[in-house]
């Protein structure tokens, strides 16, 4: 079965580099250039695993998990973030809140990512479908 | 010395001049009266052996009488000269004693005399006391004067602390406060000389600073730095580099000399704030290149990557993934280069090569550098140049520079379609000219934080590649290098315009 895979970062060219490697690898591959337009994405298709940069325009990463987390049908989204900075400790515990599976540091490998984000999708129980539904209106806080 | 004539004693108030003459014209008188006597009684008994016999007896008696007023009048001679000598001595002052020679001094009076002895041993009694005297008013003049530079010396350094900006403050051995300069007493809100507490821990409410004392005064031969956050009262927060330096006071003599170890200390408060701040500012810069230059990084090193796992599908591909190689490479290497030259400026090294020439020259090398650009992305450049001749003296490769980075940026933020123009125009005494676009704006902020290093409008950063360097860099140029001024006037939804003035270097020479 097809997994689906969101990428959301706002450098065009590490998202289109990951693109390639998920989409080569059999992934079902949608992109996004901030946490806004990544939540937009969402709400009429759900991915299997998302992995997003933790520092965006408009909705960062970490805004975009915890709107994530109070919408029923991401509420346990699998999510792997990426960041630029040495990932200080509030932000870890932040992440560590709001349950994201991993954190990766850049520059960072395509192969890797690949490795870790099947990893995930692996020991996920959810099972992404084309006849997701989409996030209910007003589900988010 | 003061004469003390109250002391004198006049002689004639003691021993009476006539006594001893009295004495002598009585004892005289006396013997001739015996004499006479002698004489008529012989003569009235007509005995001459008689009266020979109580003549002689009358002489006898007449010469031991002579004699015993010769030896009166002369111990009365001695007793005077005895007195007037006192006298003098007790007139004289220390000077006018040494002057005077022992033989002058007891003149009158015999060598032989007992008095002789006693004068001279008063005399030099007297010249010992003089002389104690004398060097105990020079050890006094002496105490007085160092006492007088001592109290110079200590104004002159409570001045020098009253004028420090930077607090000092000094501990005994007791742990009470002994000095404070009126920056400490403002940082620790107290006022020594009208407090009651000496106690440095009742005036100072502050743990850390109480334990770097405590600390250096255990080991005294120790100097002590720390770092430390205070504020004084009704301020905000600031950074101190603290040194403890323990001093070794002298005891005084009723002290006991088992408290020997125990020793005073003195802090010195040197305000770090703005290195610490510089240093903030530092690790934010490293931390923003190092993010800078991670990004393309990690652009060449994910398509290196694909290139090696094979995931290039057709020669295409490879072409793409080439192409975004060399594009981060070139990406990096602008970033690298507009930082060297903003270090350059920044620390005055850079060679500054200023000539007068016509702006409009400039200009238009410019605006024929970033055509292409425009052209690619469809996006209508304007010249509106002035057509007057407008001098500026300026580094042309400089001032180049600042124009493109002025033009690149507007046309990397300007959607497609739309127009970005170049006016120059003379302003008064000034040049100025101006890069106008029409892409999204800016907002307040932005406006005030646009040529910040680094500072990437957000807007702007889903829109293009940038190192966040250009326009720091050009403001650098403008007023850094070329003493003018780089602004911007921008409006939300409409556009932005940057401009930039320049002293007018008037006609070429």
């Amino acid at each position: 079965m097809t997994k689906r895979i969101l990428l959301c970062d706002d450098e065009f060219h590490i998202v289109r580099a990951a693109e390639i490697k998920f989409q080569r690898r059999g992934f079902e591959v949608r992109t996004a250039s901030d946490g806004e337009e990544a939540w937009e994405i969402m709400q009429n298709w759900v991915p299997d695993v998302l992995v997003t940069d933790c520092q965006m325009p408009r909705l960062d990463g970490l805004g975009l998990v915890e709107r994530l987390r109070g919408a029923a049908a991401t509420a346990d989204l699998p999510v792997l973030l990426l960041t630029a900075k040495s990932f200080e400790k509030q932000y870890r515990e932040r992440a560590e809140a709001l349950r994201v599976l991993r954190v990766m540091a850049k520059p960072f490998s395509p192969r890797e990512l690949l490795i870790q984000v099947e990893q995930i999708v692996e020991q996920s129980p959810r099972t992404a479908t084309s006849d997701d539904v989409a996030l209910e209106a007003g589900s988010c806080n | 010395m003061p004469r003390r004539d109250e002391d004198h004693t006049n002689v004639n108030q003691t021993m009476k001049p006539s006594t001893a003459n009295t004495c002598f014209f009585a004892a005289t008188l006396a013997g001739v009266l015996a004499a006479a006597c002698a004489f008529v009684a012989g003569i009235w008994s007509s005995n001459l052996v008689w009266s020979s016999s109580l003549a002689g007896v009358s002489v006898v008696l007449m010469a031991a009488g002579i004699g015993a007023a010769w030896r009166l009048t002369r111990s009365t001679r001695t007793q005077r000269a005895a007195l007037r000598y006192l006298e003098s001595l007790a007139r004289m002052d220390d000077a006018e004693l040494r002057q005077t020679s022992e033989a002058r001094s007891v003149a009158g009076v015999d060598q032989g005399s007992p008095w002789y002895a006693v004068f001279a041993r008063v005399r030099e009694r007297l010249l010992e006391q003089g002389r104690r005297a004398e060097a105990l008013e020079m050890n006094r003049a002496a105490l007085e004067v160092r006492a007088r530079r001592k109290t110079c010396e200590q104004e002159r350094i409570a001045a020098i602390l009253g004028g420090l900006g930077e607090p000092v403050m000094a501990v005994d051995r007791y742990d009470e406060l002994v000095l404070a300069n009126p920056s400490a007493e403002q940082l620790f809100d107290f006022d020594l000389e009208h407090s009651d507490a000496r106690l440095v821990r009742d005036l100072v409410r502050c743990e850390e600073l109480l334990d770097l004392l405590s600390d250096t005064r255990r080991h005294s031969s120790r100097e002590k730095t720390r770092e430390l956050q205070l504020a004084a009262a009704g301020e905000e927060p600031r950074w101190y580099n603290v040194t403890a330096r323990a001093l070794e006071e002298p005891h005084e003599e009723d002290e006991l000399s088992d408290e020997s170890d125990a020793s005073g200390a003195v802090l010195v408060f040197r305000d770090i704030s703005s290195h610490k701040e510089l240093q903030k500012r530092n690790a934010e810069f490293v931390a923003a290149v190092s993010h800078e230059m991670k990004t393309p990084l990690s652009g060449i090193k994910a398509y290196v990557e694909l290139l090696a796992d094979g995931d290039a599908e057709d020669e295409q591909a490879r072409e793409e993934f080439l192409e975004v190689i060399n594009s981060q490479a070139d990406r990096l290497q602008r970033l690298i280069q507009n930082l060297l030259n903003i270090a350059r400026i920044e620390a005055g090294v850079v060679e500054v090569s200023k000539k007068p020439q016509s702006l409009n020259d400039l200009l238009e090398e410019a605006f024929n550098v970033v055509q292409p650009a425009a052209e690619a992305k469809n996006i209508r450049l304007t010249n509106e140049l002035s057509s007057m001749y407008l001098g500026v003296l300026v580094d042309r490769d400089m001032m180049s520079q600042a124009a493109i980075n002025l033009l690149s940026n507007a046309i990397k933020y300007t959607p497609e379609g739309r127009e970005v123009v170049l006016r120059s125009r003379l302003v008064e005494d000034e040049v100025e000219f101006e890069v106008e676009d029409q892409g999204v704006g800016l907002s307040e902020e932005d406006q005030q934080r646009v040529f910040e290093k680094f500072y990437r409008v957000k807007k702007d950063k889903s829109m293009a590649a940038g190192t966040g360097l250009g326009l720091p860099l050009a403001k650098h140029i403008v007023e850094d290098v070329h003493g003018g001024q780089l602004s911007v006037r921008s409006e939300l939804g409409v556009g932005s315009t940057f401009a930039i003035r320049l002293p007018n270097a008037g006609q070429m020479s």
